[in-house]
């Protein structure tokens, strides 16, 4: 067909202008090869059981003796004894290499003047992610945004379809980390937010002054723009009965929209992010009912009008710490929101999620500010006296563009955060032996990337209640036990 | 106006394919880049059945094999691509129509009915249509395409008035087909809407307005939000003239999250043509909206994870194109060298964080073509209309 001719002609001139590959002859007059020892497994942190041997040889095949060779850990973490040897009369040299803590298949080279590096790999053993189950979103959710776990109940922020209370472990209707069984669910009002019910995190308020578990707080995350306007209120929701959760009441800031909460349960405050909006903290005491936006007892725009635009807030030894996107992080008076320290330290990258543990706090990043990308998390310690942040180091994880959340396991040695944006996106599970400088001990890699990962210990292990992005937004369970012992 | 009498079954079949070499001179997160592609390879083929009173159309786009990573393209966006261009869905169009259903029941009055994957009536013509190589920034304000759509129109006298049914969900990639219906049970087919009422009041001009509700494009499972797009636009065409001239100006706008968030752009656009040479201008001012980029910072993340935007940017570019027809065969494959350059400023609106400067390195832009056109009879003809608009372009053409 000629149409077909005339297409293919112009496919034809445009892959034969786009491809051009040539050769480069080789120089190399040396041959490196491995000899002994690849594709050991044993245990991550260990000693592998044999030597790594290389053999080098000249280019009718001799042996070559008398060449130093380097060796150095490509991928892994672990370390090499020694780094670089002396080839013996065979062409031989040998190291041997003390697993890192990365697990899986890790890699080491050999390399030597005038011949191609040899590659060897050994795999790590250990605790590893596994993950459990996938619970997708029911018909027409177009998001899975956020999880709150606590007794064994997973509340699940699905965003137009509200949130889906599941029993995964407390036992009230046989629900499990790998078989979540669905109790209810509650479409939150839409209030006249723009974008919807959009139910985006929330929080069981399990009060201590009363024993009740009566109230669940929603985030709900309207229309918004970057830093500028947001929308969306808190919803109070009655789950008293957690088969028939009712909406009772709602917090409402004029021009502002909430994200992130804490709570002080035992003064029974609430605190929220609330993106344009900054920081405020709630009387949430007694009954809650109707409109209880006059409860509001504080509210503080750490970076100021056109500067703030708080993602998340966390209350600890005394301080109210809040990651502000645009402005940084911050340190406030839990009472009154007033800046105590912090402010305008993270001003290559805009500032997402926030963890803090016993004197260190770890702060995600997000998107692309001025070219860089929010490809790493942010390791801060905390004055001891004053709670003010300062900035020690930095986790870099490549090929993302959001570290989305970042949270601490509940027994402190595991700091674990989500990332989207790129090949790299999933879940990443670092150990806080040295909480100044944690070690990435596993990942899974997750395509479409994972948006939140809440951290919470079910019977006895330790899971992360993922929520996975669209196009199948779902609840990943990932079961993270025994890879730090 | 009654129809030509035709008979009981003809086939026309045209195609065209670009061989564009584009150099923009500011990229995402990066400098100049220059890139060679095939850009437009399509083939239609229009079948006349019984006598005219059906007709079937079906263009196959093979975009995905030549640009699958998109064209460069200042301003471009939309279905997950930005400054680029995404490409199109290989079967780009499939339809059956009726020009005439009613035939004389109803006088000088015309019903069309059309079915099928193809266009939505609203907005102006296919940039494919266009003098221009390059899409203008607005094409995602401005037409509606690669729906599963069900249009009923009348026309009568100078005045034809349209009304379709179609799936809200753009296309995810190429190879995709229009979701009719969810797995779970929720129609996508018939969740959006559109009405356009065109008018002529002398032969060369043609007026628009049109309107459309679409339900959560960028979404295939569907959701909350609806996004409402509103067209209108002046045609001119008097190809009969000796040096051909058209004109069109036209605006549109799109407001999403109840009326929170909109873009606008107006466009103007002018061409002459003498023997064989064509020259043409163009220029538009866009507003787009700024997501958050994926590492690949031509692609946004879609669907989005929220609701939320990083801002706003104001495309303002004039393009002039220059063609000369090259050869003219006895099988009519024309083909036609062509410039095709385009400067102007990329600025941003209100006070999101997205700064054209840190992402371009500046304010300015400019885009720089070179290219062939190699067409078998793509010229002129009107992509995306169907039933008793073909029917008017074909009487045109005769």
């Amino acid at each position: 067909m000629r149409h077909g001719t005339l297409v293919g002609l112009f496919l034809a001139v445009a892959l034969s202008g786009c491809s051009s590959a040539g050769t480069t002859p080789s120089e190399h007059t040396l041959t490196l090869s491995v000899a002994s020892g690849n594709s050991q497994t044993a245990t991550r942190n260990t000693v592998l059981g044999a030597d790594f041997v290389v053999k080098l040889v000249d280019q009718v095949g001799a042996p070559v003796a008398g060449k130093s060779v380097t060796w150095g850990v490509v991928f892994g973490g672990g370390s090499l004894a020694p780094t670089t040897a002396i080839t013996d009369a065979n062409g031989l040299a040998v190291t041997r290499y003390t697993l890192g803590p990365f697990l899986g298949s890790q890699t080491i080279t050999a390399s030597v003047s005038g011949a191609t590096a040899a590659t060897f790999t050994a795999t790590a053993t250990g605790g590893s992610i596994a993950l459990v189950s996938v619970t997708p979103m029911p018909t027409g959710a177009t998001y899975h945004h956020d999880t709150f776990v606590r007794d064994g109940i997973a509340f699940v922020c699905a965003w137009n379809a509200g949130i889906r209370i599941y029993d995964v472990g407390n036992g009230v209707a046989g629900g499990s980390p790998s078989n979540p069984k669905l109790l209810s669910s509650i479409i939150t009002a839409v209030n006249g937010v723009p974008g919807g019910v959009s139910a985006h995190n929330a929080w069981w308020f399990q009060n201590p002054t009363n024993g009740q578990k009566k109230y669940l707080f929603v985030g709900q995350e309207g229309f918004g723009s970057v830093p500028s306007a947001s929308s969306g209120d808190i919803h109070i929701v009655d789950v008293s009965n957690l088969a028939a959760p009712v909406e009772v009441g709602f917090i409402h800031v004029a021009g502002a929209g909430t994200h992130n909460f804490w709570m002080d349960e035992a003064h029974q405050l609430l605190y929220a992010a609330y993106y344009n909006g900054g920081v405020i903290a709630v009387d949430v005491s007694g009954t809650l009912a109707g409109d209880m936006s006059n409860r509001i007892i504080a509210q503080n725009l750490p970076g100021g009008t056109g500067r703030t635009y708080v993602w998340g807030v966390t209350l600890s030894n005394g301080t109210l710490y809040a990651i502000d996107m645009v402005s940084g992080f911050w340190a406030l008076d839990p009472t009154t929101l007033a800046i105590k320290g912090g402010g305008s330290n993270v001003e290559e990258r805009y500032g997402s999620d926030l963890a803090v543990n016993a004197g260190f706090a770890y702060t995600g990043t997000w998107g692309t500010r001025s070219g860089v990308r929010g490809n790493a998390i942010k390791i801060w310690t905390l004055n001891p006296s004053t709670g003010v942040p300062t900035l020690v180091d930095s986790l870099l994880i490549p090929n993302i563009t959001t570290v989305s959340d970042v949270a601490i396991s509940p027994d402190g040695k595991l700091l674990v955060a989500t990332a989207e944006g790129g090949a790299g996106n999933g879940l990443y599970i670092f150990e806080r032996s040295n909480p100044r400088s944690p070690t990435l001990v596993s990942s899974y890699l997750v395509a479409e990337g994972l948006h939140t990962g809440e951290v919470a210990v079910v019977n006895g292990h330790t899971y992360v209640f993922a929520a996975h992005d669209p196009s199948n937004p779902s609840m990943m369970i990932f079961d993270i036990t025994g890879i730090v012992p | 106006m009654a129809l030509p009498a035709q008979s009981a079954f003809q086939l026309r079949t045209m195609g065209q394919a670009i061989l564009v070499s584009d150099h923009v001179n500011a990229t995402p997160n990066g400098g100049p880049l220059t890139e060679v592609h095939v850009v437009q390879p399509v083939i239609t083929s229009i079948a006349d059945l019984m006598h005219g009173r059906l007709q079937a159309t079906a263009t196959l786009n093979l975009e995905s094999v030549t640009m699958p990573e998109g064209e460069l393209a200042l301003g471009g966006w939309g279905e997950g691509f930005v400054d680029r261009r995404h490409p199109h869905t290989t079967v780009h169009e499939l339809t059956l129509a009726t020009r005439d259903l009613l035939g004389h029941l109803d006088g000088a009055g015309r019903l069309g009915v059309v079915v099928g994957k193809g266009f939505v009536p609203y907005g102006s013509d296919d940039p494919m249509s266009r003098p221009m190589v390059h899409f203008p920034v607005n094409h995602h304000l401005s037409q509606i395409i690669e729906r599963a759509v069900a249009i009923v129109q009348y026309d009568l006298g100078p005045v034809t008035v349209e009304g379709a049914l179609f799936n809200g969900d753009e296309p995810e990639h190429p190879s995709q087909w229009p979701l009719i219906r969810t797995p779970e049970g929720t129609w996508r087919f018939g969740d959006s809407w559109s009405g356009r009422m065109t008018v002529r009041p002398v032969a060369a001009l043609e007026l628009q307005a049109s309107y459309a509700k679409v339900h959560e494009p960028e979404r295939r499972a569907g959701g909350v939000l609806d996004v409402h797009r509103t067209s209108a636009s002046a045609r001119w065409d008097d190809p009969s003239v000796r040096s051909g001239r058209y004109l069109m100006a036209e605006w549109a706008r799109t407001s999403e999250f109840d009326g929170q968030l909109g873009f606008s752009s107006v466009l103007a656009e002018g061409q002459v043509s003498r023997n064989r040479w064509r020259a043409a201008y163009r220029f538009e001012r866009t507003e787009r909206p700024e997501e958050d980029r994926l590492f690949d910072p031509f692609h946004a993340k879609r669907p989005a994870p929220d609701n939320s935007i990083i801002g706003i940017s104001r495309w303002t570019l004039h393009t002039v194109h220059l063609a000369a027809d090259l050869l003219q065969t006895q099988r009519a494959i024309q083909v036609t060298p062509f410039v095709e350059f385009t400067a102007g400023t990329v600025t941003k609106v209100g006070d999101g964080i997205f700064d054209p400067r840190a992402w371009y390195g500046g304010n300015a832009v400019r885009q720089l073509s070179v290219g062939l056109v190699l067409d078998h009879g793509m010229r002129g003809h009107r992509m995306g209309r169907y039933g008793v608009l073909a029917a008017m372009d074909m009487m045109h053409d005769h």
